[in-house]
């Protein structure tokens, strides 16, 4: 299965590769005039998201005006610098937005039908582009919208390249490229995501409901994001404040039939007409899951509870703007009794039994043992134009962390059990600030210059198992990222210097048993350098070069974790008797991506990239376990070895016919700790998907932009683990598995409401598999068949005149 | 420099101030010893001849807990042919008094229930005390020493607590493992 499986891969990466190389070899390059960065995109109807065609795009900097082709898309050549690009089309209210260009750029329009009395929006936003050479992909629009319902980390598996470590249908930590946890920095509107992102079992404590984008940046981005960002950035970013008058709301509804799951987000942005420049939004989310059936069982306590608000007030005017942001997560998860193991005895049988000992009907009870958490964020960012220097922008930011981890029996001790206290409960609180100063262009420079800092402490209940003990983390940093942009070239080179002051308090006991708190401090300075380049021979090509050093300093974690959960004994290195202390490891990255676009027929996308780390910081299970009262454990170590991470992301698609469209992406990557001479544990095994998607393309009637789509995910065996692996990890990787999908939907006209339905169907046959990447895969199969209906309305509440 | 941005980076600078001012009070918070949390340090089994006589006690003591220094596991010898009564002792010595969390798991008896494998040794155990459902719990136990072990040979003796709340029915599969040594055991 897995051979064939891996050989019509093979033959459809080649064929795929072929037809990439003639269209590259198609597109003669010609003679251009100086200014020549590509700004395209494609003017689509908001709700069938059919393209415009003959509609009016203007700079109207420069007065520049052209009319979009037979498929919506449009096409200028400019020199860098910002541009207010105006959108208009009969029917529809016209749209400006502002677009900063500093290399090839494109900026997709979705107009809305004056129908839906959206007349008059002029849609401001300035968004920041991604670090341009750096390979990046973002969901959004439609994207997005097929996720609504699912996690952040779940629903970044839409991206290739992007995998998620998962426990259960209810946590999932995105993996970038084979790295997660520490070396994946998540940004939360601005806001670096800092709670207790170290564990595997921790997922982002984000509501996706709040972003109109996800965006990943792949592979290294320390200079900008700090150096934790080896593995790359996952930005989750709202949609801009509202800037034309009104009041607007947006309602996303989403149904499960697998697990009952139901999430409702509703959102509400207004701008008073008196006070443009007072702009505000409003945003919960609610969403619970019931227990989860594979095609055989019920999957016991997999539900799971969470609530979600934020709110956001804005000042913005031409020259300088002000905004608060407020959000909170909350979540109450139900893990599976039968992971939550006491020994390695109740491990192994567990494991050895085909269904979990204890199964269930269905029920939207969260019994023990569950992770309540709760994660506060407060923002405050703000910029200033200042005519001569450029612009300074700031961010302020504090946030906590609140994680309580519930074992699954209460204490034996009544009065303990009373009191029904969480067996771990941490705390960390951060506040974080930043400061960038973005120079106006100086001859072909563009750049910034910026210091961030960060104040970080944590600390477990009283009472609570230590595990991570108290630390405080102080960090400061200083970064230059410059742009050089000349004709068909960019280059862009940015330098970094951090220091990291980590102090850790932890408590523990001598032979005889008693109490003592041990202390040790530890202070790194860590560099990070990047270099890249992008070159646009053609308007529909671009070719992407990046290289990139890091040095990441070590984390508490990582130094000092210790003690048994759910059935395995972790332990920091620092506590491994006679381990040297643990160095910050250096990564050195290389990425180079072509990619092809806004061409009629055939687009995509491919990433080949290579990131050595050396002294590499892993955990792994020993063959060696730890003696403890409850028998003997298997021990995962954190240990620092040399490794080496290969891979490649594809992602493309092939317009068949006037409505059938193709999609093919797939990813691999292949890591070697080139020290023992092994492969790496724990990464994301090959992996392909293809869709196919017919659109019936109506502009009329109450039915529009209709479409069905079938899809095709396929997972190989991971075959590549370290040696005499069974006897380290329990159990073999799962085999490979294909599973199928359908979806269709439709606009529907529901009075002057452009209601967005779909129904999607997923392992539509029903199959029993596991996955590597999942920590349940020892005790259960994944989810059966499940139907998931989402339905987005959005709503013009009012408008006032002016 | 005379430049207003300037000025206002320093502002921007004094904002982040009372947020880094925070560290002077976590400086002085403390981890504390794990109090209130359950643990078992030790596990003693005592057996006393039926027919009277010095009891014969072995010891799995682990003062600081999970991981650290290796627990300090003692060797059970037993008279061939003798008859002992049999009581496990579980007691939290991190606490002080220790806390008897033996008497715990009586309390809860229902929850709990120990299992005892011998191997490489000729013992018969049997559990004597019952819950209120008439499971066998295993606190108490009368053990049979039959034929004295091959010189210089040991056997162990595996002592298995298991808790299994609202699950327990007599057998070894429900619930988790709170208590899992071996003796190095041998009759002579």
């Amino acid at each position: 299965m897995d051979f064939r499986f891996l050989a019509v891969a093979r033959v459809a990466g080649a064929l795929w590769l072929m037809l990439l190389a003639s269209v590259v070899a198609a597109r003669a390059t010609q003679a251009q005039p100086e200014c020549m960065l590509s700004l395209s995109g494609r003017i689509t109807d908001h709700e069938s998201r059919e393209g415009l065609p003959g509609a009016t795009v203007v700079v109207l900097e420069t007065q520049q005006s052209t009319q979009t082709d037979a498929a919506g898309n449009y096409h200028f050549h400019l020199c860098a610098g910002s541009y207010q690009v105006q959108v208009s089309y009969v029917g529809y209210s016209r749209e400006t937005a502002v677009v900063r260009l500093d290399g090839a750029y494109i900026r997709n329009f979705q107009l809305h039908p004056d129908a839906v009395l959206l007349s008059g929006a002029l849609v401001q936003g300035q968004r920041a582009t991604a670090p341009s050479p750096q390979p990046s992909t973002t969901l959004t629009g439609a994207a997005l919208q097929q996720t609504r319902g699912q996690a952040l980390g779940e629903a970044l598996q839409k991206i290739a390249g992007v995998t998620a470590i998962q426990t259960g249908p209810g946590i999932f930590k995105p993996m970038i490229h084979g790295l997660h946890s520490n070396r994946v920095t998540v940004l939360n509107n601005g806001v670096r995501q800092e709670g207790q992102q170290w564990g595997t079992e921790h997922g982002p404590e984000i509501d996706p409901f709040i972003a109109s984008r996800l965006t990943v940046v792949k592979g290294a981005a320390s200079v900008r994001y700090g150096s934790d960002a080896i593995g790359g950035v996952v930005l989750v970013e709202p949609k801009p404040l509202r800037d034309s008058a009104g009041l607007g709301a947006e309602l996303n509804l989403v149904g499960m039939s697998n697990n009952g799951l139901g999430a409702a987000s509703a959102t509400l942005d207004g701008n008073i007409g008196k006070l443009p420049a007072l702009r505000w939004r409003a945003q919960g989310t609610l969403r619970r899951a019931g227990t989860m059936q594979t095609p055989d069982y019920y999957l016991k306590n997999s539900g799971f509870a969470e609530q979600n608000f934020s709110g956001a007030v804005g000042w913005r005017k031409a020259g300088y703007g002000l905004e608060l942001f407020h959000s909170q997560f909350n979540t109450r998860i139900g893990i599976l009794p039968a992971s939550h193991a006491g020994s390695k005895t109740d491990l192994l049988l567990a494991v050895a039994r085909p269904a979990p000992l204890e199964t269930t009907g269905f029920s939207y009870d969260i019994d023990r043992a569950y992770q309540q958490v709760r994660h506060d964020v407060t923002k405050l960012t703000g910029f200033l134009q200042t005519g001569t220097a450029g612009q300074l922008q700031f961010t302020l930011a504090q946030q906590t962390d609140y994680r309580d981890e519930y074992d699954k029996f209460r204490p034996r001790n009544d009065n303990l059990a009373s009191r029904n206290l969480p067996e771990l409960s941490y705390t960390n609180r951060t506040s974080t600030g930043e400061l960038l100063w973005e120079h106006k262009a100086w001859h072909r420079l563009t750049g910034s210059l910026g210091v961030a800092g960060t104040y970080q402490f944590n600390r477990y209940a009283d009472g609570s198992r230590q595990f991570i003990p108290y630390y405080t983390n102080l960090t400061g940093g200083i970064f230059w990222i410059e742009k050089w942009q000349l004709n068909k070239w960019l280059l862009e080179g940015g330098l970094r210097l951090d220091r990291r002051d980590l102090a850790v308090k932890r408590g523990d006991r001598s032979a005889n048993g008693a109490f003592f708190v041990d202390r040790t401090r530890f202070r790194y300075t860590t560099p990070a350098a990047s270099l890249g380049a992008t070159y646009d021979p053609t308007a529909h090509l671009t070719l992407s070069l990046n290289t990139g050093l890091t040095r990441r300093a070590p984390a508490a974690n990582e130094r000092f974790s210790e003690g048994v959960h759910n059935g395995m004994y972790e332990l920091g290195n620092d506590l491994v008797p006679g381990a040297a202390a643990l160095a910050p490891e250096t990564a050195l990255n290389t990425g180079l991506s072509v990619h092809w676009h806004t061409n009629p027929r055939f687009n995509g996308e491919i990433t080949v990239y290579q990131n050595r780390i050396l002294d590499f910081i892993y955990q792994v299970p020993l063959t060696e376990p730890v003696q403890t009262v409850r028998g003997s454990h298997i021990s995962w170590q954190y240990q620092q070895t040399d490794a080496t991470f290969r891979g490649i992301d594809l992602s493309s698609s092939y317009q068949l016919a006037a409505r059938w469209l193709l999609a093919l992406k797939g990813s691999m990557v292949r890591t070697r700790d080139t020290r023992a001479d092994e492969w790496q544990i724990l990464m994301p095994a090959d992996r392909a998907a293809a869709s196919l998607r017919y659109d019936w393309t109506e502009h009329t009637g109450r039915f529009r932009g209709r479409y069905a789509q079938l899809g095709v995910d396929a997972v190989a065996r991971q075959t590549r683990v370290p040696d005499n692996y069974e006897a380290r990890d329990l159990l073999a990787t799962p085999a490979g598995y294909v599973l199928l999908s359908l979806e269709a939907g439709a606009t529907v006209r529901w009075g002057r409401l452009p209601l967005s339905v779909s129904l999607a169907a997923t392992n539509l046959l029903n199959q029993r598999y596991r996955d590597y990447l999942n920590r349940y895969r020892y005790f259960a199969d994944e989810m059966g068949r499940n139907l998931t209906l989402r339905l987005h309305i959005p709503l013009e509440l009012s408008r006032s005149a002016q | 420099m005379k430049n207003p941005v300037f000025k206002k980076s320093l502002f921007a600078l004094l904002l982040v101030a009372p947020l880094l001012g925070a560290c002077k009070k976590d400086n002085d918070e403390e981890p504390t010893p794990d109090d209130d949390n359950e643990q078992i340090t030790t596990v003693r089994y005592e057996l006393t001849p039926a027919g009277g006589g010095t009891p014969v006690t072995v010891q799995y003591r682990d003062l600081d807990g999970d991981g650290g220094a290796d627990p300090t596991i003692g060797t059970l010898t037993l008279a061939a042919g003798t008859t002992y009564t049999g009581k496990l002792v579980l007691l939290d010595e991190t606490k002080n008094p220790a806390v008897i969390i033996s008497d715990e798991v009586k309390e809860e008896a229902d929850e709990h229930m120990f299992f005892f494998e011998p191997s490489n040794v000729n013992l018969t155990i049997t559990r004597t005390d019952k819950d209120a459902k008439s499971l066998e719990v295993g606190l108490e136990t009368r053990v049979v020493a039959g034929t004295a072990n091959a010189a210089n040979t040991t056997g162990t003796l595996k002592v298995t607590l298991r808790h299994q709340p609202g699950t327990k029915n007599g057998t070894f599969a429900p619930g988790d493992t709170d208590v899992e040594v071996r003796f190095p055991t041998a009759v002579r």
